[in-house]
């Protein structure tokens, strides 16, 4: 039944993503980028499926899941027959270039980084079968088991006699979770397991193959190991915590928003498919935990800023101006799940506990010395960011920039920049929180900053080697 | 004309890659040596043991509903607090013992002291108890 029931989750996400994303020809990366999005729409697919049937008291899941499927498959089918000659274009900027050696040695390296990922992972998970850390009993999967042992009752645990369990956290992991928990018939710790690993995997996929559709393969290898190096992220992919989870979403978001554009001088409008996908993407983040609201706002603004301003440098194509359609489609595709987080919210959550009141809020943002210890602890996480061992990720990326710098043509390309806003936005309403929040400030910062900075860190990965790194000509290469 | 300059970019490109790749391979290497061979690994079975040790109390509970808790002081109170509301959901455990019925919860020491208004109905062992509060209807 563990099988059946993953397959029929990854079913579901994978005729999603056929029905919305254009297929590109012959290409591994396109097959790699559907495989690694798959699972992570699916277990959103199942968790928002088992919310509704939850809140209908629905309790027939095969027939409930297969009638999903039918339908998704119909959609494939559908615009499938539309889609049959669509082939986006495929690089963003020309690949960085590497001699046959250098090549040779990132090849390996980032076989060995994904190796000793997969490595680590497996065994982290044998050695914390519960997960590691509070987090994943204290919420997710507390959260799992009122939805999934609650029956009509499932309401009870979301209570405001045990604030500490967070009940205004959205339900994605949770709900999933209880979904495949009721075709075993149990509560199984292997669920929530095998789901983190699933979303570590995912993220590390989605990565590798966005960067090899539109850079190419050094670009790919280079991000994937930088990610696949990060010891913080593997721990937390396992540990049955939502932040890798979220990080995935908010790169699933951006990949697919650049999938949707295509090449910055490509003159067609972008696509409703990928565009509904990426709404779709944003909105699953926020189904996630709470920060990804505040992600999926920070896209909208983002889109909506780069609509009325129109991409820098380029104000004269026909794409920079006004087409606000993009927009419709990006919200299109994020209303179903939106409106499952906005009942959820109203009518099942307690109110969270990151805002006082007015005055207090007034009074702190008022204090500078809020702003100095937040700024602070900012620069501290950037340099130890990642437990990389020796040189912190951040710094090599920087070293690779400095050794790689060289002076690029102003950026024309109008998703590059909406990504880029949508990531500093987020980041500003983080600080935000912090500036505001009612708990004592360096608790704060030092139980949540890593994990904010985590789930930033693989579309950071994925931006800087979008855009860095400008090609060598290889006529000028010496073997 | 331009070929000493493309030559310098080229260089500092390699460099920049090795640069990178070392640092990768640094913080890969060190992963797989901080993680354990899977022949020694010794499973965090916490939540299990929590699970198991409240078994034989889970029947005389309610289904659904709040209960209450009392439990050790210390440094493990809210540990023990959260595995024992894990364990027993989907009933709600309110870190409180002023409810009709209270869970008590004494995994290294059995309490020297109880409420006056709590009566033991039966102790599980291993440091779990079962309470009816006096004041109930």
């Amino acid at each position: 039944m563990l099988i059946l029931a993953f397959a029929l989750c990854a079913a579901s996400g994978y005729l999603l993503i056929a029905a919305a994303l254009p297929r590109e020809k012959t290409s591994s990366a396109d097959s790699l980028m559907r495989l690694s999005l798959a699972p992570g729409f699916g277990l959103g697919i199942f968790s928002a499926v088992f919310f509704l049937m939850r809140l209908f008291g629905a309790t027939h899941f095969i027939a409930v899941d297969l009638s999903v499927l039918v339908l998704l498959a119909l959609t494939f089918w559908l615009r499938g027959s539309r889609r049959a000659q669509a082939c986006t274009p495929a690089l963003e900027n020309a690949d960085i270039s590497a001699t046959a050696w250098v090549r040779r040695v990132l090849g390996a390296s980032f076989v060995v980084a994904i190796l000793a990922l997969l490595y680590n992972a497996v065994v982290r998970i044998l050695a914390h079968p519960h997960g590691d850390g509070w987090d994943a009993f204290a919420i997710w999967n507390l959260h799992a088991r009122f939805l999934f042992l609650g029956g009509a009752n499932w309401r009870d645990g979301f209570n405001a006699i045990i604030p500490w369990s967070h009940p205004d956290y959205p339900l994605l992991l949770p709900a999933a979770i209880a979904h495949i928990w009721s075709y075993l018939g149990h509560d199984d710790p292997l669920v929530p397991a095998i789901i983190g690993l699933i979303f570590t995997i995912s993220t590390v996929g989605l990565l590798v193959s966005a960067l090899m559709l539109l850079r190419g393969l050094n670009s790919a290898m280079l991000g994937g190991l930088a990610l696949s190096s990060t010891p913080f992220f593997v721990e937390q992919g396992t540990s049955q915590y939502a932040d890798v989870p979220l990080s995935f979403f908010i790169l699933a978001s951006l990949v697919v928003l650049h999938k949707a554009y295509g090449h910055a001088d490509n003159r067609e409008p972008p696509k409703s498919g990928p565009l509904m996908l990426s709404g779709l993407a944003a909105a699953f983040a926020a189904w996630t935990k709470n920060e990804g609201l505040l992600f999926f706002s920070a896209l909208i603004v983002a889109q909506i800023w780069i609509l009325k301003r129109g991409p820098r440098h380029q104000s004269s194509t026909p794409r920079s101006g006004r087409n606000w359609t993009s927009l419709v489609f990006l919200l299109l595709g994020a209303i179903p799940v939106l409106a499952v987080i906005a009942w959820f919210k109203h009518s099942v959550a307690t109110p969270g506990d990151l805002f006082s009141s007015w005055a207090i809020m007034l009074d702190k943002i008022l204090t500078p010395a809020r702003y100095g210890i937040i700024v602070q602890w900012l620069a501290k996480e950037f340099l130890r960011f990642g437990s990389w061992w020796l040189i912190p990720g951040t710094i090599a990326l920087l070293a690779f920039w400095v050794f790689t710098f060289r002076k690029l043509p102003p950026e024309r390309s109008h998703v590059f920049q909406i990504a880029v806003f949508t990531l500093a936005l987020t980041f500003a309403g983080y600080f935000a929180v912090y500036l505001v929040t009612p708990r004592d400030l360096y608790w704060h910062l030092r139980f949540s900053l890593n994990r904010l900075f985590l789930q930033f860190w693989p579309s950071a990965i994925f931006l800087f080697f979008l855009r860095s790194s400008p090609q060598t000509s290889p006529a000028t290469e010496p073997e | 004309m331009h070929a000493a300059p493309d030559q310098r970019a080229v260089a500092k490109l390699k460099i920049g890659i090795l640069l990178f790749i070392f640092c990768s391979l640094l913080s890969t290497g060190r992963m797989v040596v901080a993680t354990p061979w899977p022949g020694h690994i010794h499973p965090d079975d916490i939540a299990q043991r929590s699970d198991q040790r409240f078994a034989e109390l889970k029947p005389h509970l309610p289904a659904k509903g709040i209960v209450g808790y009392l439990g050790e002081p210390g440094d493990s109170a809210i540990p023990d607090y959260y595995l024992t509301q894990y364990t027993l959901a989907p009933l709600v455990v309110d870190f409180s013992p002023s409810h009709a019925i209270v869970v008590g919860n004494f995994p290294s020491s059995p309490p020297t002291q109880r409420p006056q208004n709590l009566q033991l109905l039966k102790d599980f062992g291993n440091g779990v108890m079962l309470f009816a509060s006096k004041d109930a209807p």
